[in-house]
């Protein structure tokens, strides 16, 4: 069955997008890429000197990967950093994808909504397919699809903690009122259960990278995500049975004597 | 035999310390014979096998163990090669953690169980009484870890220390040159701007130029670190003092006189430019987060250099004809050292390499390490 999803124009078959941080070694990030099946990963330049070129060692380990590379902006704080540097990366890595980060609390890595629109507004501009790391705000949402984002990228919980999906039901919302939008859960995942949990609710994918990097065994963390969305996918596909407050027996109870029942 | 060592860092000049112990006539080739162009010079040196494993892999625990060992019987020589005591502690480290990235430190603690499960006596969790007695000045802490078995070295008593045993056993230094090359059996080099420079011949050539040898080498990089020191009257610290953190690991390591090494960012950057502002933020509210008094501590230093790395982070000899390209000791220069050092000697006596350093010849993937065969 196929069961591809798009964005900006391309067809994608995984729905596991992983980033390229805070492995123990480049060849172990090398492996969970592969074992994760991604195919777009993620790139952090912010800190590296892009201008100087600071980072090109560790771009050519990513580059290696063969894989579609998604830039993000990392670090920025506000909408003129992150638009200076979403195209220093557009230069250097010659693609117009941007994952768009702009942090408006240092300790919690939250996004701050307003830098985030001004920043896209001005990106999509300038011609750039922009992912935008946001809340799960469906006003702000709204917004970023009417300055022209044809992705979202809602979080799940603040990046880094693993806490799993804190807001299930923004979620829900934003998957019920804007249903052909690609809607990628990034950050604050810390298993498989929590990504499955996000495909569950009908979420087109899922973006991590801390909970893969920083297992004791990447390799396998980023196999068990793998099947974790994969789960959630089919569960969200085949329809999930309702809930009911009472025992339902599977069994047929007909002509079981009534004592027994 | 004739050998000469491009690049007279932590490496170049243990490897031309041994060799000359050996027997060997050893040239080395550095800009400054001191080393303070080289990355093990501003690094920390602590010797911390159980927090590195933990941080990077079990591959580093049992060799940095050894390195300990290693360390005390080589400063011992050392010590009457060069009439210098380098100051060496064993006292153990202490990490801690501020309130929010308590589960850091919870999280290490734990994996450190597993990992070090063979080592008896690898680590204790002190409570507040437990960590005041041991380190008073880490007050504002309610519980920590000791990891007793960890220690450090001051690296510029070594460096200094080693340069003089290398001039009191006959090694001949070759310094304010630059390297333009370094090929089989030859090393180019000359003043600064003076194009090509000229070559000299040797039986064997050891290129331990870290990341000056980037651009000879496969699959590797340089990671950049920035580094502190300051002087710090008001705060006593006995042993070197790791604070977790969601980004990095920052430690703090005394020196004599009270002076403190804080380190150190880990950057996928190959920039070797001044430290950043960002940097130092991060750096310096690590150290103020420790002990308030380091407030008024006078910054002495803020460098930047670049880890040299393979795409393991483990130390490689790469063998060519009438050359070893010997490099990668990444964050590890102290820990991995010894057994870097080693792998080459005992190449040279036709013994293999020893964990966790592995062994390629040129144009070849890493494979099972073979003899040398120095082609005279």
């Amino acid at each position: 069955m196929s069961d591809s999803w798009s964005a900006y124009g391309v067809t994608l078959h995984s729905r596991f997008l992983l980033g390229t941080a805070l492995y123990p070694s480049p060849q172990v990030m090398q492996a969970a890429v592969q074992a994760s099946g991604a195919e777009i990963v993620t790139v952090a330049l912010r800190r590296q000197s892009p201008a100087a070129g600071g980072g090109r060692s560790i771009w050519e380990f990513i580059r290696g990967l063969g894989k579609i590379l998604l830039p993000n902006t990392a670090g920025c704080h506000s909408a003129k950093e992150a638009v200076t540097l979403a195209q220093m990366s557009r230069e250097i890595f010659q693609t117009n994808w941007i994952k768009l980060e702009v942090i408006g609390d240092d300790y919690n890595l939250q996004p701050d909504p307003f830098e985030l629109l001004s920043a896209a507004q001005q990106l999509v501009a300038e011609g750039f397919a922009v992912f935008p790391y946001c809340t799960d705000d469906l006003v702000l949402c709204q917004r970023l699809l009417d300055v022209g984002c044809e992705v979202l990228m809602p979080w799940g919980a603040p990046i880094g903690t693993g806490k799993g999906l804190l807001n299930p039901y923004a979620l829900q919302t934003l998957r019920a009122r804007l249903p052909a939008v690609p809607l990628i859960v990034d950050a604050g995942l810390g298993l498989p259960s929590h990504a499955c949990a996000a495909m569950e609710l009908g979420c087109s994918g899922v973006l991590l990278n801390t909970a893969v990097a920083k297992a004791a065994d990447p390799v396998a963390m980023a196999r068990g995500f793998r099947l974790g969305v994969e789960a959630g996918r089919a569960a969200w596909l085949a329809g999930a049975m309702p809930e009911r407050q009472t025992a339902a027996p599977s069994t047929p109870v007909v002509g079981t004597p009534f004592w027994q029942q | 035999m004739d050998i000469a060592i491009a690049g007279a860092g932590l490496c170049g000049r243990l490897l031309g310390w041994q060799l000359l112990r050996a027997g060997h006539r050893v040239t080395l080739y550095d800009r400054d014979a001191a080393g303070a162009a080289s990355a093990g010079y501003i690094a920390a040196a602590m010797l911390a096998p159980f927090s590195e494993a933990v941080s990077v892999g079990p591959e580093v625990l049992e060799p940095g163990l050894a390195a300990q060992q290693q360390w005390a019987d080589w400063l011992q020589v050392l010590a009457a090669d060069s009439g210098v005591e380098v100051p060496f502690e064993r006292n153990g480290s202490v990490l801690v953690a501020h309130g929010s990235d308590r589960s850091e430190l919870h999280w290490f603690y734990r994996r450190l169980q597993v990992m070090a499960a063979l080592q008896p006596g690898h680590s204790e969790w002190l409570d507040r009484q437990r960590l005041a007695a041991l380190e008073p000045d880490l007050q504002e802490f309610a519980e920590g870890v000791l990891l007793p078995r960890e220690g450090w070295l001051d690296n510029r008593a070594l460096y200094r220390a080693l340069r003089l045993a290398i001039d009191a056993l006959g090694g001949v230094w070759r310094c304010g040159e630059t390297i333009s090359s370094v090929e089989p059996g030859l090393v180019r080099s000359g003043a600064a701007g003076a194009g090509q420079g000229s070559a000299q011949h040797f039986e064997l050539v050891l290129d331990c130029r870290g990341f000056g040898a980037r651009d000879q080498l496969a699959n590797f990089r340089g990671v950049r670190g920035e580094v502190l020191r300051v002087r710090a009257p008001e705060v006593r610290l006995s042993r070197p003092v790791r604070l977790m953190h969601p980004r990095y690991q920052l430690y703090v390591v005394p020196r004599a006189e009270q002076v403190y090494v804080i380190g150190a960012t880990e950057i996928e950057s190959e920039s070797l430019g001044p430290v950043t502002v960002r940097s130092t933020l991060e750096l310096l509210s690590a150290l103020y987060a420790i002990n308030r008094g380091f407030a008024e501590a006078e910054v002495l230093e803020a460098r930047a250099h670049c880890r040299p790395a393979f795409a393991d982070n483990l130390p490689r000899i790469v063998q060519g004809d009438r050359l070893l390209r010997v490099n990668g000791l990444y964050r590890h220069g102290f820990l991995l050292a010894p057994a870097l050092v080693q792998s080459v000697l005992s190449l040279l006596d036709g013994g293999v390499t020893c964990a966790p350093v592995k062994f390629e010849h040129c144009n070849q993937s890493a494979g099972a390490a073979r003899p040398l065969e120095v082609k005279a």
